[in-house]
């Protein structure tokens, strides 16, 4: 019977992670996610959860012990925030280029130096060049939602990917939303067993990651381009069957909000989205004709859909909450990527970046309405004074 | 996007057939300088040869009983020459022999 | 319903007309003439036999045997980093745990052996080594011992020797007898600190039926355990390929290598020298101890004499001595 619950983002995917049925965890702790972990043993240990708990050594550890697992044929969970993402990055091709499908929840978190528990989307953005999936949860139902979507798509042997799911650290791991918890038949449905078409098995022995050429590595390289090109699709068809399972609306790559008559736009991901909403509202009752467009995937990148979300706006912002120091745009990266998937249009909108909620900060109503401000400016003046805006650090407020 | 052609093929996530008897895409026959002659009067089947080779190129005929060599594979590293227990084992320069292998110019 | 994870029980062997005759690793591998790892190797495989899963982090055991794009691994194997062969089997070993419970896999719980060289479980694999001790993984995890990081082209390691030339220890006026430091000792690592291991040994490749049966014992365990396995390297410590063997017996003879089993608390030597020979006789056969003096020598011979007294570093370790002041 499917129920309501109000739980936080780390709950949620431990809820999610449960009715997927996961059969070897790795934990290590580390702030904000290990309460995912925490809420893991638990039902581990209450036996509503039949799985291996390994307690890892480390990061690094914790990411190898998942894949050796996954290699094996099990479904894995593991997780981390921050320097732990970050301190494991040796094994993210190995993973990815192995095409082992296993699962990573980052809540994410500021990286060092010095220690910042606030949450900063840099730890798992400096790893989306891996080939690994990867995209943020705006809340805790979502974070429940993309964990069972991403077994779905990483699993599945047109694509075969490892995934970064990740949410906002405190924002989204932290404080409690609703969450609608399905039935487990519903889960059942969806999620097919996992299976390998080459897992680590004495009864069919194989050879998994012989040294190869150079000449062969572009081979390796081109396997994984490949899954980035295929997995769209196979996004699309499960989100489509994810609706319609569990009574969901999710457009696959971009959601947008009151985008209809609108001038403008945020284009933003992640827990900040859900003030931005706010700020809308309150802007279009004001008569400011604004919208946002939010991301749900990062990899991969989805630049057709980006590029038809956003060429209607004269103008955009994108919220950065992460950075690129001595990037192009000397800012974040999304700005980056948004730029690139606009290049070829026609007629292009005008783009600049915000850096907000870095170290960990709100983003309070007001730094939405002085975007909102900004990209008035911008469309009066045709065009961009500049092309990074570091919130609350502009000379004028 | 782009093709791959067939002969650059590498399966998927490098992921390869386990061997069964022998691995024959890293032949090493044509390595050797000496090669490893028997003579079967002399071998007492102590089986240091067998146990001692890294490379398994000496198995033992358990019809015939005595030692077979395998010259595919045998890099004439001479363990076996200096462990065997009879004197039976004794190294000879390969290309003395009609079939002796030239060892390659480069490795592949 | 959980299923009960049963594992197998490998006999010991007699003597070494006993040895099972099925190969699992191979001939068609790039190791070099005479590589007394791959010697080990097929001797391990062969005594753990077809239910197994190895694993390969990054080194000699690794590159010189897989390339290219071939093993001669008859049984399941993965590469693994050379930082994490013991996080890597350990998720093995849980999965199959899990599977097997579950009905998803049948048969009993498989071999799975780490196949670490010496820098892959002592340096810097060390925490991955330790960690899959301490969580009782029913797993085996090999220390191959050739001294050095070879496949990188000879460098120094925590198991090197006192006096050994290595590219990152060669010696020169500055520092005559090259290396400095004396080795790491991979079993003492294990035995005591690690409440879940019951059984730690070493074995060499002079030893051919020693090595087996000590592996067998050790798969047989139910929980994890250590093998420090001595295979003399005839590029690195530069000798010709055909002494591997005579090397090996050599290191036991002159007691540079010590033959010993810890179970359950309890020591057990084996292949022990009635009299030992001098360490000169082991080291004027390897190129990698020629530039070594007599006062070097001493210095080794010193070491040698404290530990076999007992298991482990002697307590009076010589250590580096000050830097000459300019």
């Amino acid at each position: 019977m499917a129920k309501e619950m109000v739980l936080s983002g780390c709950a949620a995917s431990a809820q999610a992670a449960k009715m997927a049925k996961v059969e070897v965890i790795c934990s290590y702790p580390i702030r904000p996610y290990t309460a995912l972990m925490m809420e893991l043993a638990k039902m581990v240990a209450n036996g509503e959860l039949d799985a291996e708990f390994v307690y890892g050594e480390g990061e690094h550890a914790q990411l190898s012990v998942v894949l050796g697992a996954s290699a094996a044929g099990a479904r894995v969970l593991t997780g981390s925030s921050g320097v732990g993402v970050t301190y494991a990055f040796e094994t993210y091709s190995p993973i990815a280029g192995g095409r082992v499908p296993v699962q990573m929840m980052i809540a994410d978190r500021a990286l060092d130096p010095p220690g910042d528990f606030g949450s900063e989307h840099t730890d798992a953005m400096s790893c989306r060049d891996q080939g690994w999936l990867m995209g943020w949860a705006e809340n805790p139902q979502e974070a429940f939602d993309n964990c069972l979507i991403n077994y779905r798509v990483g699993e599945d042997h047109r694509v075969l990917l490892p995934q970064f799911v990740c949410q906002d650290g405190y924002f989204v791991s932290h404080i409690p939303g609703k969450v609608l918890l399905p039935d487990q038949s519903q889960v059942d449905e969806f999620l097919p067993p996992y299976t390998l078409p080459h897992p680590l098995d004495p009864k069919h022995p194989v050879s998994h990651g012989p040294q190869i050429r150079p000449d062969q590595g572009t081979i390796m390289d081109l396997q994984r381009a490949q899954a980035h090109l295929d997995a769209p699709a196979v996004i699309k068809e499960a989100i489509a069957d994810f609706n319609r399972i569990f009574g969901r609306d999710y457009s696959p790559f971009v959601e947008e909000y009151m985008t209809d008559d609108a001038e403008m736009a945020f284009f933003i991901m992640g827990a900040h989205t859900m003030t931005a909403r706010h700020a809308i509202k309150h802007l279009r009752s004001k008569g400011v004709k604004i919208g946002l467009v939010k991301l749900r995937f990062v990899r991969p990148w989805p630049t057709q859909e980006v590029a038809e979300a956003l060429s209607k706006f004269k103008a955009v912002g994108v919220v950065e909450t992460s950075t690129s120091y001595g990037g192009a745009m000397r800012g974040g990266n999304l700005l980056h990527e948004v730029r690139a998937s606009l290049y070829d249009l026609p007629k292009r909108p005008l783009t600049t970046s915000f850096m907000a909620g870095l170290g960990g900060e709100m983003v309070p109503l007001k730094e939405f309405y002085y975007m909102a401000d900004i990209l008035s400016e911008m469309i009066k003046d045709g065009k961009a004074k500049k092309t990074v805006y570091w919130v609350g650090f502009e000379a004028e407020a | 996007m782009f093709t791959i052609p067939k002969e650059k093929e590498v399966p998927l996530g490098c992921i390869t057939p386990a061997p069964v008897t022998e691995q024959a895409m890293m032949i090493t026959g044509n390595w050797r300088e000496y090669r490893p002659v028997i003579d079967n009067e002399k071998c007492n089947l102590c089986m240091n040869c067998i146990v001692f080779c890294p490379d398994a190129c000496w198995q033992l005929n358990e019809a015939e009983d005595e030692v077979v060599w395998n010259a595919k594979y045998c890099k004439g590293c001479l363990i076996c020459v200096n462990e065997c227990t009879s004197g039976a084992l004794t190294k000879v320069y390969e290309l003395d022999f009609e079939d002796g292998v030239v060892r390659l110019e480069k490795p592949f | 319903m959980a299923v009960e994870v049963k594992t197998q029980n490998l006999p010991l062997i007699k003597k070494i007309r006993n040895i099972p005759k099925e190969e699992y690793y191979v001939p068609g591998h790039r190791t070099c003439a005479g590589c007394g790892p791959a010697l080990q190797y097929k001797l391990v495989a062969k005594a753990a036999g077809a239910n197994t899963v190895f694993l390969g982090p990054t080194g000699c055991m690794y590159v010189a045997n897989a390339s290219y794009l071939c093993t001669p691994y008859r049984v399941p194997w993965m590469h693994t980093q050379i930082t994490n062969g013991g996080a890597v089997a350990s998720g093995v070993e849980a999965a199959f745990q899990v599977l097997i419970r579950k009905g998803k896999r049948e048969g009993e719980l498989p071999n799975v052996i780490v196949m670490a060289g010496d820098g892959g479980s002592v340096d810097i694999g060390l925490q991955a080594m330790s960690a899959m001790m301490y969580r009782g993984h029913d797993a085996l995890f090999i220390c191959y011992d050739n001294e050095s990081y070879a496949n990188t082209g000879i460098q120094t390691s925590p198991t090197t020797p006192y006096g050994a030339n290595t590219t990152f220890t060669p010696p020169g006026p500055a520092i005559p007898e090259g290396k400095k430091l004396f080795p790491k000792d991979p079993p003492q690592l294990v035995i005591g600190g690690h409440p879940a291991v019951k059984y730690v040994a070493t074995a060499s490749v002079a030893f051919p039926v020693d090595l087996m049966n000590k592996v067998r014992k050790a798969l047989n365990v139910v929980g994890p355990t250590f093998l420090h396995i001595h295979a003399p390297c005839p590029k690195g410590w530069k000798f010709d390929s055909d002494k591997t063997v005579e090397l090996a017996k050599l290191a036991i003879q002159t007691g540079m290598w010590i033959l010993y089993e810890w179970e359950n608390g309890e020591y057990k030597y084996q292949h022990k020298p009635k009299e030992y020979k001098p360490v000169r006789e082991y080291l004027k056969l390897q190129g990698r101890f020629a530039h070594l003096t007599e006062a070097h020598i001493a210095k080794m011979q010193a070491f040698v004499d404290a530990k076999l007294k007992a298991p482990g570093i002697p307590v009076a370790v010589p250590i580096p001595p000050p830097r000459a002041q300019a």
